[in-house]
């Protein structure tokens, strides 16, 4: 049993989504917008992972107001009569702030993309990654429920201009996720033999993979967001853990969403797999492998296509010194049927943030196949479920990215972090000859994104997307 | 005796060793050309249309003229492809005219026009239209250089687009068979229309089939056979299959899921010199990436049970898939569009379930490639490459639409 935390919290957790923003101190690394579990250089050592730490007096305190301003957030951009139902949350969360968590984020963004499809510039601005998330666990922390809301389907029904990503019937403009974005339960033990184990259902993350891009340094989504990340899934996953090693194994739904009000379809519960071992061998710096059998992602139902994936990652994070975070990834898709292997993508990417002062700066470093798919009257749309299967062809896709992060203004447990970040892309057609060549579709060779905004974040905040339960344990 | 057992050990081998190389396409310059004892002739080229501005797809012919359409949206800015062109081929193919297809719903071009016949008795001109929401068109040919638009025909029962149209006349009366994508409000079905009266179709039945859809259907005699994809090709009694079928009530005869599935499409063979209707060639589509990649072989199947359907022998070509099929079937030619693999040629006439251990392949199946059934090749080798969608065996000429070309006029095998 390791000893609780009992540093003091302070109200700049170190950022791994880009913001050193005031919220709650997770001891488990959950709902820190950071690394908490390093902080003050004091490991977080939580037995059983709770979701949250009850932060300091000041930051419980504001739960009206956080009522408030969610109640707000969500009559802006949300179904009415949800408003309500968080009002209520907020009431029990301020009697019992131990077993209650609620945070909201948003970024407000303005994007220029010179040029887009067609060669035609693209300049707009909305809000993207407007989440709600809330918590609830036990006493004793045994049992542990997750939701996150997510907005998107509201703010971005035509998809954020995002060049080079595709899925879900998009391309160079990243799809709205859906509504329910996350809704698990899950129950946690220990044998008292340092082997601790979970085991989570619901709709949520796959383990399979890297964190969730909307947890780290970038605004705008690397290309193989679909390559190396599975989520938005009916699953059942376990994991055990042991000595800085986890091991993740889950069963969930194949078919991707069709539309921000999808569910998936209960004829294909639980007919994909994926395995997940992670290694940390020291506090903040981990290694993981993954594997994925997925069961027609892109015709929902069934049929189509199915997909091998693989995934080995290496990442870093701390809470001090110039480095704070970075992350090394390989990703591959293999399109297969019947043993037959017809497409493959795969992908490099490496990214880091650097604390210059109070600034943050993160550069990414990608290269990414993906596939070319029939595009309908709106350029950025694709036809979905592909017709006949085949593909147009195949982009591989230079990304130059780079990210500052001013310091953050914060009103009590409020937090807004202007940005700016920009991305340098170079896409070209691997085979030839082919029916999209990126040069003639874009006009250019060469592509350039520039955006700028604020990242919003209120009450508390999850550090990591895409693992539950012991696998959250922190490495000894 | 000994030389030919020597090569066709010769082209066993290679035909092996090439069914286990890369998947990776191979060079366009080698597809089909697997050195046989009998000579494979090359497909003569006497002209060509080009088209570049937009994706060629499906041809018909009929007297002086051809018509071809046009797939999905090609450029910057992206030109559609929603347009018949007509030629006049009576020579080198000359490009007279061309339709537009206008808008099904007003602001959403039609982006593909992936099929297109003329009716028997030539007076009708038929395209269906994708994506959504689809319609068949249905054009007057009273001159052939200048369709008239006659009807439209939609319905909500079609929501994702038409993806092929067959005509075929039943008792004497015009239908068109209507393979319908899937969609999210209803799934993949077939839809056959009368059009008795062209200017008003009407629809007679849908039937919802196919896994993930129907591709295209074959009708002949009375019996309809359907492309499933993985469900495979499923024959139907509609009158001609004793089985009390009607257009309205289709009833399943038989069933078959040929090999790795992917059923696209299926001629079933008359032989008029010997009677026989013994085979049906199906084709089989895999996963491929336009204009460069392609993969799929030709089944054959032995419909003499149609109750018991069972696959006697293929034809693969490496690095290259089958598309679309014509016969000339008083000589037994199966004309097939092999997309990057050019025209293929084979000879299928006689017992095609019946060879020798050598042309056999480890299951069974007789492989028509080692059984010398290759007779021609075309359109390999050319620059810019072509990718087959289509051919059309006219009698005195064989017409192959090329997405990446257009059209070409090929002389026809004459034996």
């Amino acid at each position: 049993m390791r000893p609780p935390e009992t540093a003091p919290v302070r109200r700049d957790c170190a950022p791994v989504g880009g913001n050193p923003t005031s919220v709650r101190h997770n001891r488990a690394s959950l709902w820190c917008n950071g690394a908490p579990s390093q902080r003050n250089g004091a490991p977080s050592q939580c037995n059983g992972a709770p979701l949250w730490r009850n932060g300091a007096p000041s930051q419980c305190n504001g739960a009206p107001l956080q009522a408030r301003l969610v109640v707000a957030f969500l009559i802006a951009a949300g179904p009415a009569g949800l408003g309500a139902q968080v009002m209520n949350q907020m009431a029990h969360h301020a009697d019992s702030a131990r077993r209650l968590s609620l945070g909201i984020m948003a970024v407000g963004v303005a994007s220029r993309a010179t040029p887009g499809a067609l060669g035609t510039d693209v300049t707009e601005g909305y809000l993207t990654q407007p989440m709600l998330f809330a918590g609830a666990q036990t006493r004793n922390r045994r049992l542990q429920a997750l939701a996150t809301i997510n907005f998107e389907g509201l703010t971005l029904a035509r998809g954020e201009i995002n060049l080079g990503v595709y899925g879900e019937g998009f391309s160079d403009r990243r799809h709205p996720h859906t509504y329910a974005h996350e809704l698990m339960l899950g129950a946690l033990g220990s044998s008292g033999f340092g082997t601790q184990g979970s085991l989570f259902a619901g709709k949520g993350f796959v383990p399979f993979g890297s964190d969730d891009p909307m947890t780290r340094p970038f605004v705008k989504y690397p290309v193989n967001h679909h390559h190396a990340q599975i989520l938005e899934r009916v699953l059942v996953v376990g994991a055990l853990h042991a000595r800085g090693v986890s091991l993740e194994a889950a069963r969930f739904n194949g078919d991707e969403p069709e539309h921000p009000k999808d569910w998936p379809n209960s004829t294909r519960a639980l007919d994909s797999w994926t395995a997940r071992l992670t290694i940390k061998p020291r506090e903040g710096l981990e290694f993981s492998g993954s594997a994925a059998r997925l069961i027609s992602p892109e015709f929902a139902a069934g049929g189509g296509l199915d997909q091998n994936k693989h995934s080995a990652t290496a990442r870093f994070v701390r809470a001090r010194g110039p480095l704070r975070y970075a992350l090394v990834e390989w990703a591959r898709t293999q399109e297969t049927r019947t043993a037959r292997t017809f497409f493959e993508f795969s992908s490099v990417l490496a990214e880091g943030q650097a604390a210059v002062g109070p600034w943050r700066l993160s550069l990414r470093l990608e290269r990414t196949e993906r596939p070319e798919e029939d595009r309908l009257t709106n350029p950025y749309r694709s036809a979905r479920p592909l017709l006949d299967f085949s593909i147009l062809g195949v982009t591989r896709w230079d990304v130059v990215t780079m990210h500052a992060d001013t310091p953050a203004a914060r009103w009590r447990w409020f937090s807004a972090t202007p940005f700016v970040e920009g991305a340098w892309l170079r896409p070209r057609a691997l085979a030839r000859p082919t029916a999209i060549d990126p040069e003639v579709f874009f006009g250019a060779s060469r592509l350039w994104m520039l955006s700028a905004g604020v990242r919003m974040h209120g009450g508390d905040m999850r550090t990591r997307f895409g693992r539950y339960g012991a696998a959250l344990v922190p490495a000894r | 005796m000994a030389r030919l057992s020597l090569g066709a050990l010769v082209v066993a081998s290679l035909s092996l060793s090439a069914c286990n190389g890369s998947d990776s396409p191979a060079d366009p310059s080698d597809l089909g050309t697997t050195p046989d004892p009998v000579t494979i002739q090359t497909l003569v080229v006497t002209g060509r249309g080009t088209i570049t501005d937009r994706y060629s797809a499906e041809v018909w012919a009929r007297g002086n003229h051809a018509y071809t359409t046009t797939w999905g949206g090609r450029g910057n800015p992206q030109v559609p492809g929603n347009t018949i062109y007509i030629w006049d081929v009576r020579a080198a193919p000359t490009l007279v005219d061309s339709v537009v297809v206008p808008d099904v719903r007003i602001g959403s071009p039609v982006r593909t026009l992936g099929d297109v016949q003329v009716s028997d008795d030539g007076k009708l001109l038929v395209v269906p239209t994708e994506p959504s929401p689809g319609s068949i068109e249905i054009y007057d040919l009273t001159d052939p250089v200048k369709p008239r638009n006659l009807a439209r025909f939609t319905s909500p029962n079609i929501t994702r687009g038409v993806h092929t149209c067959e005509l075929q006349r039943i008792n004497g009366t015009l239908y068109a068979f209507l393979s319908v994508n899937n969609s999210a409000t209803h799934p993949s079905r077939l839809m056959i229309v009368d059009l008795s009266n062209p200017a008003m179709p009407t629809e007679v039945m849908f039937r919802d089939m196919g896994n993930p859809f129907i591709h295209d259907v074959f009708v002949r005699d009375g019996l309809l056979f359907t492309a499933l994809w993985n469900d495979g090709m499923v024959i139907w009694d509609i009158g001609g299959g004793g089985k009390g079928g009607t257009l309205q009530n289709p009833i399943e005869i038989g069933r078959l899921v040929t090999k790795d599935g992917e059923v696209h499409n299926i001629w079933w063979f008359h032989n008029p010199v010997s009677a026989e209707k013994k085979y049906a060639f199906v084709g089989q589509e895999g996963p491929g990436t336009v204009l460069s990649a392609s993969v799929g072989d030709i089944h054959v199947v032995d419909i003499s049970n149609p109750a018991l359907p069972r696959e006697v022998a293929f034809f693969t070509v490496p690095g290259a898939g089958t598309h679309n099929f014509s016969m000339d079937e008083a000589r037994g030619l199966l004309y097939a569009a092999y997309y990057n693999g050019g025209v293929q040629v084979l000879d299928v006439r006689g017992d095609l379930g019946s060879c020798t251990a050598a042309q056999k392949a480890a299951d069974g199946r007789c492989d028509l490639r080692r059984m010398n059934r290759l007779v021609a090749t075309g359109l390999l080798g050319q620059n810019p490459s072509v990718f087959v969608w289509g051919v059309f065996f006219a009698g005195d000429a064989v017409y192959a639409s090329d997405m990446n070309n257009g059209i070409w006029k090929l002389a026809p095998v004459t034996r």
